[in-house]
């Protein structure tokens, strides 16, 4: 009965998509598009996708752990297994002490990015909106859909990557300390004496000048990689609909061949969530790597 | 030709504003945009950690908490049996020899008793024999003394009949010691 009625939803989500493609979906911007302004706010239709992804999340965590037993059964065992797993996991490249104050962070990217990117595979993202009419509006923009693929909006992946690299500067400096920080970017790696030491100040600091451009180009490469993915993504669904959608026959069977884009981009949304997360907590864990930390004040 | 085609092209060739510039107008990475897009993000994720993640977590670290805390009362629980069975052990091996002494010191007190009743025995027997013995000596010595006078009373009665004449108290005295000094002891 369950399941029934799963794909009777699957089926009516689909049926408003058609309708709502009819009125006039234009082409997949490379931008997300402003539906509404709340004071100097915009709110856009990728934004409204990552709400309704955070409250999909948040009701399912409401439901898993609203009747908690000892031993887990059903949608508590599943959300248990899935938070369980990622926590060992980060444990392993973080280690224990890192990973109870930063497990927060890392576990909210991968759900979120996760999440939204499957969401951005559902009938209806991208295709259900209003047509837009009127002497000022654009002929190539004349479609504004209600929903787009969370994290193909190069706005929100910035804000994801500028946030980590905020809290990464933030977690390094009270792993390390201010001057501890600065000794683990310049400061030479290994015990040196004598003459060779300021050769091996002078080496180590033009590294460190590379390790700081580097630092700053993180957030960059973070939030075009996943932007660059999932647009990407997106765009070859939409091609491929409409290369295969059109005439008598595209009309009714334009659908299939999308069909095995639709498994690799369910592979590509996870493949994405697990490179960014992993990125950012090896990012992390580079800098707060105590051993080499330790092996630089002895280099001192 | 293909839509993303088309929106490229479609592209005006504006003045450049240069990399930054070109970047941000194609994907409208503009302040207002980008703003918008933190603060919403800022809302998401506190939301996600208070209502999604802080329960999860709290369970799960809950759930370690108590499977270290078993993890710890099944060791002490294996500690307590291990002491338990070393102290089980030496209690038997002290009971053993505590066992060992107290047969060894039966046996001792049953030789020494057995000994001390032979003893007994052996003393009784002497008891009894000299008792025997004296008895009979007084027996004989009795039946020597009664023989001894039946003798001299016969001896006497004899003699007054062979001779016809009454004997007095001193010549039976006499009679007899005569007559006993020859018959001997």
């Amino acid at each position: 009965m369950r399941s029934l009625a799963t794909i009777l939803s699957f089926w009516l989500l689909c049926l408003a998509s058609a309708f709502g493609a009819e009125g006039g979906h234009d082409h997949l911007p490379l931008h997300a598009e402003e539906l509404m302004k709340i004071g100097p706010l915009v709110v856009t239709n990728s934004m409204v996708m990552v709400w309704i992804v955070a409250a999909f999340v948040i009701l399912i965590a409401q439901l898993a752990t609203r009747n908690m037993k000892l031993i887990p059964s059903g949608l508590q065992n599943g959300v248990e297994w899935l938070i369980e797993g990622l926590y060992n996991f980060l444990e392993g490249i973080l280690g224990a002490a890192l990973v109870k104050k930063t497990f927060w962070f890392f576990a909210t990217i991968f759900i979120l990015i996760l999440f939204t990117n499957w969401f951005g595979l559902l009938p209806g993202v991208g295709t259900v909106g209003i047509k837009l009419e009127g002497s000022g509006v654009d002929q190539h923009d004349i479609f504004r859909p209600f929903l787009r693929g969370g994290n193909a909006d190069l706005n929100m992946t910035v804000a994801m990557s500028v946030t980590f690299a905020v809290l990464w500067f933030y977690w390094a400096i009270r792993e390390n300390s201010l001057k501890g920080f600065f000794a683990h970017i310049f400061a030479p790696k290994g015990k040196f004496v004598g003459f060779i030491l300021v050769p091996m100040i002078l080496v180590f600091g033009f590294v460190g000048v590379l390790e700081v451009i580097s630092i700053l180009f993180r957030p960059v490469a973070l939030s075009f990689r996943l932007y660059g993915n999932v647009y990407a993504g997106e765009s070859i669904l939409e091609n491929i609909m409409l290369l295969f959608g059109t005439g008598n026959l595209g009309e009714w069977f334009g659908w299939i061949p999308v069909i095995p884009f639709y498994f690799l981009e369910l592979l590509v949304g996870l493949i994405q969530a697990l490179v960014f997360m992993l990125l950012t907590s090896v990012f992390l864990k580079l800098i707060c790597d105590h051993g080499d930390h330790d092996h630089g004040d002895h280099g001192h | 030709m293909l839509p993303i085609f088309e929106i490229l092209a479609a592209v005006p060739p504006a003045e450049s504003e240069g990399v930054v510039g070109d970047i941000s107008r194609s994907f409208k990475v503009y302040w207002p945009q980008l703003v918008s897009q933190f603060i919403s993000f800022a809302i998401v994720i506190f939301l996600l950690k208070k209502f999604a993640f802080g329960p999860i977590q709290a369970m799960l670290d809950q759930r370690r908490e108590r499977i270290a805390a078993g993890e710890e009362k099944l060791k002490r629980i294996e500690k307590q049996l291990a002491d338990s069975e070393a102290s089980t052990a030496a209690a038997i091996a002290k009971a053993n020899e505590e066992a060992l002494r107290l047969i060894a010191e039966a046996k001792q007190g049953a030789a020494a008793f057995a000994e001390q009743k032979t003893q007994e025995a052996i003393a009784q027997a002497q008891q009894i024999l000299s008792k025997a013995e004296a008895a009979g000596n007084a027996d004989r010595e009795r039946i020597s003394t009664e023989l001894k006078r039946e003798f001299g009373r016969l001896v006497a009665a004899t003699t007054s009949q062979v001779t016809g004449k009454v004997l007095t108290a001193d010549d039976q005295h006499r009679i007899n010691e005569e007559a006993l000094s020859k018959v001997g002891n």
